[in-house]
């Protein structure tokens, strides 16, 4: 290819549009594939403040009217929000004489608009699947659930290749789909350790005193406060671990168990140890994962798990549990602790080994760090991303549509 | 001249009055030397054909088979739609003139290539949704009113079937009444009105 090679991405979020982890992962991912010389055009749903055309770090977004219809349900509002979204994205194109190379769909929000413009314009789509209808739901039981994971099913084939962002993603989604091993490539999430660079250390032990007195470690949990999370058994460990260390667990993030858990450190008395902070801002989230003494990542379901990258990127020792995307990101002994799913001996074990143990926490975590920058890079995944669309369109230029 | 004209009901699939109007329009169309695709419906019969009388038919099913109801079935057959309309584009070398979408079913394809290809579309309205739902307003029949609008806003031309239908669009729409033709089946003048108007607007592209 002569000409620079242009992608069109299809989001339902984008900064500041954020429901959920769709929206940074394709912020990154397009700021990324601009810097290693692709054009990148993004079209996703409108926000109230947000300009409808814009040019952010190199990526041109265009934001379409995505509340113009009325629909009886989310799922109906996905399809008529496509309808909009595919003929912004048709009249974009045209406009541009027709000159983009790949479109690229992130999960069954944007399959319809994805599908149709391929055919339109001919030019291979590429899809992402960051979680599934049949993941998220353990199991089909409903037509409107059906419907979903039918669609989801209909855009990974329709793809030319399928990208998910762990192994054990790969596996779930060819199990999901019935896809042949060959259309599935994996290519990982990213955190951006910049974010986690820029404050004074000066600032931070002032901030630290808001969550822990000086003398008390600090164990951090982040994330929904749900039974697949594990946050009951990171709970269910806080007199194991105190018997050994001194520590203060704090706990981000909001959810049905929070009450109940509640409930239960002030049955144990434990209240001055276990702080509930709920949803907090960026910032100060940030903040947290880098004056942590350890973070804990409890889950007994994860397809990635973003929240463990992100405690490596700020230097936070790890504890993860063995399992789905978890097991991937982090190497046992290496730049982390990896132990039993839902099994409080071997979550205090593993936590106090890294509270009561300064070097081998301070190993673990700049190796961690190290692994962040080397694997889970931005610029690296861009580049991969990059290498991904190459390899389609020359498959592609083989074909009867080039 | 070169049409792909657009219903959701079809010989031998006929749900209403629609069916048999859209292959007596495909067929004195052949006959007038207008070349005529019609981009239907179907759930196993796919593909293209020909049939008897020279109209050529193009006739997709449903990607996703489970449904909730007849609007998301419908917003996820479009797709294939799109790529039965944009398979006949490409393989006449892109010499289509003209789209005729017969009620709201394919409008969504049918604004679609208009953006991506600068096609005129016209929208035959066959009925409406404030008639078949009887002034319902629950969010669906919502939904499929703004798919109507849609429709109306983005085509060239409406062509409705009688002066009461007519009144009505302006009504309920808002539509400029003379962006509107009508055009009565049963008249004499029926194929003279429509190929004037499809001409009118093979010419003005």
């Amino acid at each position: 290819m002569t000409q620079e090679l242009t992608v069109m991405m299809l989001t339902w979020e984008f900064p500041p549009r954020i429901i959920g982890g769709i929206s940074p992962h394709v912020y990154h991912l397009s700021k990324s594939l601009a810097k290693n010389g692709a054009k990148v055009y993004v079209v996703t749903c409108d926000f109230p403040g947000a300009p409808q055309h814009e040019v952010v770090d190199g990526v041109e977004v265009f934001r379409i009217d995505s509340y113009k219809n009325p629909s009886p349900n989310f799922a109906t509002w996905v399809y008529l929000m496509n309808m909009n979204m595919q003929k912004e994205a048709a009249a974009i194109v045209n406009s541009l004489g027709g000159k983009v190379d790949v479109f690229h769909a992130h999960d069954w929000l944007v399959a319809n608009a994805g599908i149709g413009l391929k055919h339109v314009f001919r030019k291979p789509l590429l899809a992402t699947i960051h979680s599934t209808e049949i993941g998220r739901r353990d199991g089909i039981r409903t037509d409107y659930e059906r419907m979903i994971h039918e669609t989801e099913a209909w855009l990974t084939y329709e793809a030319w290749k399928v990208i998910c962002c762990s192994n054990y993603m790969v596996s779930h989604v060819r199990w999901a789909f019935g896809l042949p091993e060959d259309k599935l490539i994996m290519v990982p999430n990213g955190v951006n350790v910049q974010e986690y660079a820029t404050n004074k250390n000066a600032d931070l032990s002032q901030f630290r005193r808001k969550f822990a007195l000086p003398e008390e470690k600090i164990v951090l949990f982040v994330g929904r406060l749900v039974y697949e999370k594990g946050i009951h058994v990171l709970i269910n460990t806080v007199p194991k671990v105190l018997e050994k260390v001194n520590a203060k667990f704090v706990v981000v993030g909001n959810g049905y168990m929070k009450e109940p858990l509640s409930n239960l450190i002030r049955g144990l008395s434990l209240t001055h140890k276990v702080m509930f902070t709920g949803f907090v801002d960026e910032e100060t989230l940030r903040n947290l994962q880098r004056c942590a003494d350890v973070s804990v990542v409890p889950s007994f379901f994860e397809p990635f798990g973003i929240v463990a990258l992100e405690a490596m990127a700020a230097k936070s020792p790890l504890v993860v549990s063995d399992t789905g995307g978890l097991s991937e990101i982090v190497e046992h002994d290496v730049t982390g602790v990896k132990v039993y799913p839902n099994n409080l001996d071997s979550l205090a074990w593993g936590i106090t080994r890294v509270l009561l143990d300064e070097k081998y926490a301070n190993w673990l975590k700049n190796n961690a760090y190290k692994k962040t920058q080397e694997e889970y890079n931005w610029d690296r995944i861009g580049r991969q991303t990059k290498n991904v669309y190459e390899a389609v369109l020359n498959e592609y230029s083989k074909s009867f549509w080039a | 001249m070169q049409v792909i004209i657009l219903s959701w009901e079809f010989p031998p699939r006929i749900v209403g009055q629609l069916a048999d109007y859209v292959r007596e329009l495909a067929a004195q169309l052949v006959k007038n030397n207008v070349e005529t695709c019609v981009v239907t419906y179907h759930d196993y019969l796919t593909g293209q054909h020909e049939e008897s009388g020279g109209i050529k038919t193009y006739r997709v099913s449903n990607p996703v088979r489970t449904h909730i109801g007849v609007l998301t079935w419908v917003l996820t057959l479009n797709q294939e739609v799109e790529r039965a309309m944009a398979n006949i584009y490409y393989n006449t070398n892109k010499q289509i003139d003209l789209l005729d979408a017969h009620d709201w079913h394919f409008i969504h394809a049918a604004v679609t290539l208009k953006k991506a290809f600068n096609l005129p579309f016209i929208y035959s309205v066959e009925s409406l949704e404030e008639h078949r739902s009887h002034g319902a307003n629950s969010p669906f029949n919502m939904a499929i009113k703004s798919i109507e609008w849609l429709g109306l806003y983005e085509a060239k031309k409406v062509i409705v079937k009688s002066e009461w239908m007519r009144d009505e669009v302006i009504r309920v729409y808002k539509v400029p009444i003379d962006k509107i033709k009508v055009v009565a089946p049963k008249s004499k003048t029926w194929m003279k009105d429509i190929l004037e108007t499809y001409k009118a607007l093979e010419e003005a592209q």
